[in-house]
């Protein structure tokens, strides 16, 4: 330290305010550069990251990168610069330290030459004095700005909330139409050598899947055997990257089969006439029998009124006249819905689904003996309810462990089979094809009988022309 | 000149008029100040508080003419000025000019609003021009020449305030308050007893020229381009259509009809420098400024009614004023 005061003494003030100014500006640009580094690296991270997740190329990745770091390094330099203490400012500071009262400020930012040069000698000697009792390291050190924390913290954050959101983006861009994603693998697998062979199966499979010439049973197969391939390479790679693409493939594999799987039921439930939707959802107005009959299991009620009104062709509130009978309908219909009937017929086989639109027919036809109408006729029924559904870990028809499915039948199939089966439904009752009509367990809105009626407003582009 | 001799000198006169004005220690500082940067004083206080005694201490410690003019609203300006008398000299009658009381080192103009607004006219013209013109021939004063002006805050009644043009001459106002306590009994231990204070003479008719060279330092003393920037600002700041947007909510728009003048810059940097030779340093600092701020710019800030009827004077805006200018 003596040796340090010996130093500064021997050094001229304006020696020493450069110093300073250099040396805070060195702390300005670390500043900078320590508040800027978190954010930049965490968005290299995120480049490098999603590159070796296969979501981007290699060259969008160090283009990326490359652009984050000349951005970096533009921010860095716009914040540094103004940022940079000037000599009146540094001297300032020696002043405050040493206290010098301004001598160092006056010394540092005269000119010299346009003042009395004896006044300015004897200023640099008073200011001299001072030089002993400013050490720049020991008064200025470096400290680590709270804008540096407040970077880090936010950039850890942002690590978190990408490593959150990755996968919500993930199942976003899964959603889109299997094969096209099987391409989109089957693409990122080219680039690697050691998955061309799957790449290529991959999209000999997605080419074939297109082909509607090729049959089901076929589809079936080339999806389990390109699985198989899959599944063989998958226990192969070592690489991370690979893994996790061949992960990919493997779960768009599965969605294909899965999807394949209920197309073919589709179309079993189409050759069976059975109507609609059928869902494996448990349906509370079929399903669990509770003790109470009027105790209403509002969905079970809802379906039934919903399916009477479509059958006659009202909406779901329906005409207010005939409000008293519906209800009274419903009641005893929940009544019975409650009790599970072993001797309902069972919606899939297809002799069954008479029996259950002639139920229908008869709810909506007005058959008034007793008012009891089966409130089961809207929903397949068969087997009773605990023989229908899975038990808790039980594996369902396709191999997934408490799997719900819906499945919707399009419109023109509706169409298609009400043609074929228009002569047989008119025997019944003269009735429309209330059996064709898609039947879900889908719960609706709670009805209110005396729901006052409900008023439309009126669009906004008439108001003007009525008025 | 060396400053050392500039300190020495000063710190002696200051003593020396201390020996009989108590309390007014700052208000002597600020006096000689003014006196070596060569502008004028105006001395604001009740009666009875030693403005006139100070003013005839200086003079005497000074060894300069000193001349008292007590304004009256009759005094007239060849009173203050002089006049062209006709004289007899050889047989021969002409006009002679007649020098009036202005024709001294130190004048003394008590309390000068009660004179016309002529009369005071006269007497400032005198203060810039340091000349007076009696019938189209100009006479110069004396130098080094200084008026030290006295008004009453109170007794308005039948007064002729100075108008804001004139109070600009003056280099500093100086408030002259009421002794403490203690400084109160000091006053009368030193009046009322046996023997009374007195003031030696500390400069002779020959050192005028120490005086030119006291003068002249004064006006070489360093001062740092920051710190003219931050008188700079301050005067700036003191104008109410300044666009200033920090001072937006300051004062100043609200209380301040008018602004200093360059005058009060020029005072407030020569204030700074007096302060800092006569604190034995060459240089200003921000402090020198800040010392000087009040007395140089108090006179020069006009308040508006609104300060007027919440009793705001220029001394709690000036106030704000410093804090509210950055230094740098």
């Amino acid at each position: 330290m003596r040796e340090l005061s010996g130093q500064n003494s021997r050094e001229s003030p304006e020696r020493l305010v450069s110093r300073l100014v250099a040396q805070l500006s060195h702390q300005v640009l670390w500043d900078s550069l320590l508040c800027f580094s978190p954010p930049l690296l965490v968005f290299i991270y995120m480049a490098g990251y999603l590159y070796h997740g296969a979501w981007v190329g290699p060259l969008a990745a160090l283009l990326v990168t490359l652009v984050a770091i000349g951005i970096g390094i533009l921010v860095v330099t716009l914040r540094y610069r103004p940022l940079v203490p000037s000599v009146a400012k540094a001297s300032r500071l020696v002043d405050e330290h040493a206290g010098a009262k301004d001598r160092f400020l006056t010394l540092a930012t005269i000119d010299p030459s346009r003042w009395p040069a004896g006044l300015v000698a004897r200023l640099r000697a008073e200011t001299a004095s001072f030089l002993d009792r400013i050490e720049l390291r020991r008064d200025f050190p470096y400290q680590v700005k709270n804008s540096f924390y407040a970077s880090l913290i936010g950039s850890v954050l942002a690590l978190l909330l990408f490593h959150l959101l990755l996968p919500v983006a993930h199942s976003t861009l899964t959603s889109l139409p299997a094969l096209q994603r099987l391409r989109e693998v089957a693409e990122k697998m080219a680039v690697r050598p050691r998955l061309l062979e799957i790449a290529r199966s991959l999209q000999t499979l997605a080419a074939k899947l297109e082909d509607p010439r090729v049959a089901h049973e076929e589809r079936q197969a080339l999806i389990e055997e390109t699985q198989k391939k899959v599944g063989v390479q998958q226990r192969k790679e070592e690489q991370k990257d690979d893994r996790d693409l061949l992960g990919q493939a493997a779960s768009t594999l599965k969605n294909l089969e899965q999807q394949s799987g209920a197309g073919q039921d589709q179309q079993k439930n189409n050759e069976k006439g059975g109507g609609g939707m059928q869902s494996n959802l448990p349906q509370e107005g079929q399903g669990k029998g509770k003790p109470s009959p009027g105790g209403g299991e509002q969905k079970g009620e809802m379906s039934a009124q919903l399916s009477k009104d479509m059958q006659q062709g009202k909406t779901a509130h329906g005409d207010p006249k005939e409000q008293s009978g519906e209800k009274n309908s419903q009641k005893q219909g929940d009544g019975k819905s409650d009790q599970p009937d072993p001797n309902r017929p069972d919606p899939n086989k297809p002799g069954m689904e008479k029996g259950k639109d002639s139920a229908g027919k008869t709810q909506g036809g007005g058959d008034d003996k007793g008012g009891r109408g089966k409130t089961s006729e809207e929903i397949p029924q068969g087997t009773p309810p605990a023989d229908r559904f899975h038990q808790a870990g039980e594996q369902g028809r396709e191999g997934i462990k408490g799997a719900r499915y819906v499945t919707v039948q399009l419109p023109e199939e509706v169409a298609a089979e009400t043609k074929g089966e228009k002569g047989g439904n008119k025997d019944a009752k003269g009735n429309r094809v209330g059996s064709k009509v898609p039947v879900s367990n889908v719960p609706l809105p709670a009805h209110v009988p005396d729901a006052p009626t409900e008023t439309q407003h009126m669009p906004l582009e008439y108001r003007g022309i009525i008025r | 000149m060396e400053p050392e001799n500039f300190q020495e000198l000063f710190h002696r006169l200051e003593s020396e008029v201390s020996k009989v004005i108590v309390g007014h220690d700052d208000v002597i500082r600020k006096v000689l100040i003014a006196f070596f940067a060569g502008g004028h004083v105006l001395l604001e206080g009740v009666p009875g508080l030693g403005k006139t005694l100070l003013v005839k201490s200086l003079s005497q410690v000074l060894g300069m003419s000193f001349k008292r003019i007590q304004f009256t609203p009759d005094l007239m300006p060849s009173d203050i000025v002089g006049t062209q008398v006709l004289a007899e000299s050889d047989g021969r009658r002409e006009f002679q000019f007649k020098k009036g009381p202005i024709f001294a080192h130190v004048v003394l103009a008590d309390e000068i609003n009660r004179a016309t607004p002529k009369t005071q006219s006269a007497v400032l013209e005198a203060m810039e021009e340091k000349q007076v013109t009696v019938f189209g021939e100009s006479y110069a004063l004396e130098s080094p020449f200084m008026v030290l002006a006295t008004q009453n805050p109170i007794e308005l009644e039948g007064t002729y305030p100075l108008p804001e043009a004139q109070l600009d001459r003056f280099f500093f106002k100086l408030l002259v308050t009421p002794p403490s306590p203690v400084d109160l009994k000091e006053i009368l231990q030193r009046t009322t007893g046996a023997e009374s204070a007195g003031v030696s003479r500390l400069l002779s008719d020959d050192d005028s020229r120490l005086i030119g060279g006291m003068k002249q330092l004064l006006r070489q003393v360093l001062i740092a381009p920051p710190i003219e920037d931050y008188v700079v600002r301050l005067i700036y700041a003191t104008q109410p259509s300044s666009s200033n947007g920090s001072m937006a909510e300051s004062p100043v728009k609200q209380y301040l009809r008018f602004g200093s003048s360059p005058r009060g810059a020029q005072s407030v940097i020569l204030g700074a420098k007096g302060n800092a030779l006569a604190e034995g340093r060459v240089h200003v600092s921000y402090e020198d400024v800040e010392k000087v701020v009040y007395p140089a710019l108090r006179h020069r800030i006009i308040l508006n009614f609104q300060a007027e009827a919440e009793n705001v004077n220029t001394d709690q805006i000036l106030g704000a004023l410093v804090k509210q200018v950055p230094r740098t």
